[in-house]
């Protein structure tokens, strides 16, 4: 019985947990999510059905906009990561004498959960005694408060995000440059090529699969970004600096609306299908042309 | 979410707040001798948010106590304070505790009207606790049955430092012109009048409270509090403008948004600010040997011929609808609400005892407090305690605008009114 099948039913045996798994807590709470964005529901009590009121009222909110125009700063200013990660994984990769204590360095943020950076972060832009306001006051200045200023709460807050972020495309990129063909290298090296050129022809080309990964893992870090803001301003000063995620929660468990926070919910999910859309179609292209 | 009940609530608070003030902190003998239920075993889980470490110590040994009387066992599961605020609306429905700490008022309400509380008024008969208790009752009281019992009470007002103000030769302002006098001379000693971290929003509203207290008194301030007045409405206008008028004379911290309550308290005991808005707990802001120079006011007079009412907001214990134990529950309250273990349990947080039989407090602080609430006509419970939660979270976030951009004023009343319109239907 068990020879006669092994075939098919080793695979199978080995894909049903994780289909479970995502089944239940990615498919069926998504499904959920989406369900209970048409109901108005506090969370405990009874859920009434709503219809479209969720989403027409959050179209008709400012909040909304203000988190939409966020979401967007960090996924624009988070593509810095992937660059700036893999200029420093091309500097920490020769052959120097000291280097590993400076690839640790730059290596740690990755080590810190990102709670803990976000409250060292929270300090340093302290402009009473931070770090910030000490290097300000060298020059005679006053500190700005960054945390406490709508116009610059989200950068401030995307740049202590970016930190950790870029230490982890440096590693994502270390790891591509320690599996570059020698044979090419080599070839690249008879044919003349060195410095910008070698890079430029040679290394980035073999790169392209890690930095495809970069780029969606840096992608999907930008939309989901949450606990730094929550961490280090609540989303404020008054709402300046929430996202999409961070809105949701705020309205779902501050405000007892879980039907409000799925409906925006259901938003990012819907953000998030045309980015997962498109890295799919890369991805089987990608397969294809390896083959 | 309101009811005529919340009013009469008021009213009884209005009436017996005199006698409970009285008898509040005034040692009398124990009368009533705690008898242990039948032994029978059995356990009892609670689910603590307690933060104090000398508390949760007296907490651990009357649970130890209650063991050795009863034979139940008592198990407590602590959890972070703000955690918890999240964390009770999935337990009470799955996985309750027998035991748990609450907030009384509205938030208590919300989870009584859900059916999520059990109705522990046959303990208050068996125990004989509405003769204890005094105005507190009303505070976990819905529709004539009681569903909690009150912890320590929270007093709001003015705090400063005793050496500063002997220093400076100030007194604590009694009305509106003193206070704004107080706050010129506290700008040109180098401090800020008032301390003010804005980061977790709350202290806007407490600040909102006293102001409308002041300005309008308790029962327009519940009826805003029970969504009954707009915020659009003309009585608001002054709250605001007296308001703005102290935004744009600098009485607060600058960049307020960017810390917490916690700093802002530090920044009173370091003597950077002259004063500060809070309960009696900013003594976890001072050193310990610094706490005997804290003093307490209350919020200066501003319209002259309006009583005085106080944010008084009180802390509670609860018995989920869904216990397993119930009656275990029963006993190791009775047994935790005797005057001596609840006078060392409130001791260790430094709130004012609900129960006028407990021991006279150590901590001069709560007796400054129950002192300064004999003088008060009626109290409220604090703005997020208050009014609905949903409403309570955009008001604070729309204070916090406020007192950034005073400017933006009607922007944020044409908010906050579309919020009350759409919650209090």
């Amino acid at each position: 019985m068990w020879k006669k099948h092994r075939n098919w039913l080793t695979p199978v045996l080995f894909i049903v947990p994780g289909c479970i798994l995502f089944g239940t807590i990615i498919i069926a709470s998504s499904v959920e999510s989406i369900w209970i964005s048409f109901l108005d529901w506090d969370g405990v009590g009874q859920k009434s059905w709503v219809g479209l009121a969720n989403y027409s009222e959050l179209f008709a909110d400012p909040q909304f906009y203000v988190s939409l125009k966020n979401n967007i700063i960090w996924l624009v200013m988070f593509m810095a990561a992937p660059p700036l990660g893999l200029a420093l994984a091309l500097l920490v990769n020769q052959q120097i004498a000291g280097m590993r204590i400076l690839k640790s360095l730059f290596f740690i943020p990755l080590v810190l959960a990102t709670v803990t950076v976000g409250v060292v972060f929270g300090w340093v832009y302290d402009p009473n005694y931070g770090l910030l306001a000490l290097i300000f006051g060298l020059f005679g200045a006053t500190a700005p408060a960054l945390l406490a200023d709508e116009h610059f709460v989200t950068f401030a807050v995307v740049a202590a995000a970016l930190w950790p972020q870029i230490a982890f495309c440096m590693v994502l990129f270390l790891a591509g440059l320690n599996n570059l063909s020698s044979d090419i290298i080599g070839a690249g090296r008879v044919d003349g090529a060195r410095g910008w050129n070698m890079l430029w022809h040679v290394v980035l080309p073999q790169l392209r699969q890690v930095g495809f990964i970069a780029l969606a893992v840096t992608v999907v870090g930008a939309l989901r970004s949450f606990d730094m803001i929550a961490v280090m301003t609540s989303g404020g000063p008054f709402g300046s600096s929430e996202v999409l995620a961070y809105q949701m929660y705020e309205q779902s468990i501050f405000s007892y609306r879980f039907g409000y926070g799925a409906a925006i919910a259901t938003v990012l999910f819907a953000i998030m299908i045309v980015f997962i859309t498109w890295y799919l179609r890369v991805m089987v292209r990608m397969e294809r042309e390896t083959r | 979410m309101t009811s005529k009940n919340e009013l009469s609530l008021v009213n009884a608070i209005k009436a017996s707040r005199r006698q409970f003030m009285i008898g509040t902190g005034v040692a009398l003998a124990t009368t009533a001798l705690y008898r242990p239920a039948i032994a029978n075993g059995g356990e009892v889980t609670i689910i603590s948010d307690i933060g104090n470490a000398g508390q949760r110590a007296v907490l651990d040994s009357i649970a130890a106590d209650f063991t050795k009387k009863t034979g139940t066992k008592v198990t407590i599961n602590n959890m972070d304070h703000e955690a918890h605020k999240t964390a009770i609306r999935s337990y009470l429905v799955v996985g309750a505790p027998d035991v748990c700490f609450w907030f009384s008022g509205n938030r208590m309400k919300a989870f009584v009207d859900r059916g999520l509380f059990d109705d522990i008024s046959d303990l208050f008969a068996k125990e004989g606790y509405s003769d204890k208790l005094g105005a507190t009752m009303t505070a976990v009281t819905v529709n004539g049955k009681q569903y909690g019992l009150p912890l320590g009470g929270i007093l709001w007002g003015l705090f400063y430092r005793k050496d500063v103000f002997a220093d400076k030769g100030w007194t604590a302002p009694k009305n509106w012109d003193d206070f704004l006098k107080f706050g010129e001379a506290a700008k040109s000693a180098g401090m800020t009048p008032i301390s003010m971290g804005t980061k977790e929003l709350w202290p806007t509203g407490g600040w909102f409270d006293h102001m409308n207290l002041r300005i309008n008194g308790l029962e327009k301030h519940l009826a805003l509090m029970e969504g009954k007045i707009p915020y659009t409405d003309p009585t608001l206008k002054p709250v605001f403008d007296k308001w703005e008028e102290l935004i744009k004379a600098n009485f607060f911290s600058a960049s307020a948004p960017s810390f917490g309550w916690e700093q802002a308290g530090a920044a009173l005991a370091q003597k950077k600010a002259a004063m500060m808005d809070l309960g009696g707990f900013i003594k976890s802001a001072f050193p310990a040997s610094e706490e005997g120079q804290i003093a307490f006011a209350p919020f200066p007079e501003i319209v002259p011929g309006v009583e005085r009412y106080e944010d008084f907001s009180v802390n509670s214990v609860h018995i989920p609808a869904k216990a397993k134990n119930r009656q275990g529950a029963r006993d190791f309250l009775a047994h935790f609400y005797q005057p001596d273990n609840l006078g060392a349990f409130l001791e260790a947080e430094g709130t004012i005892p609900p129960r006028n039989d407990c021991p006279p407090s150590k901590d001069p602080l709560v007796n400054i407090a129950v002192e300064s609430l004999k003088g008060v006509k009626g109290t409220s419970q604090y703005y997020d305690r208050d009014t609905d939660p949903d409403m309570a979270q955009d008001g604070v976030k729309g204070f916090q605008e406020f007192m950034v951009k005073p400017e933006r004023r009607d922007q944020i009343l044409a908010r906050l009114e579309k919020t009350r319109a759409r919650i209090f239907k």
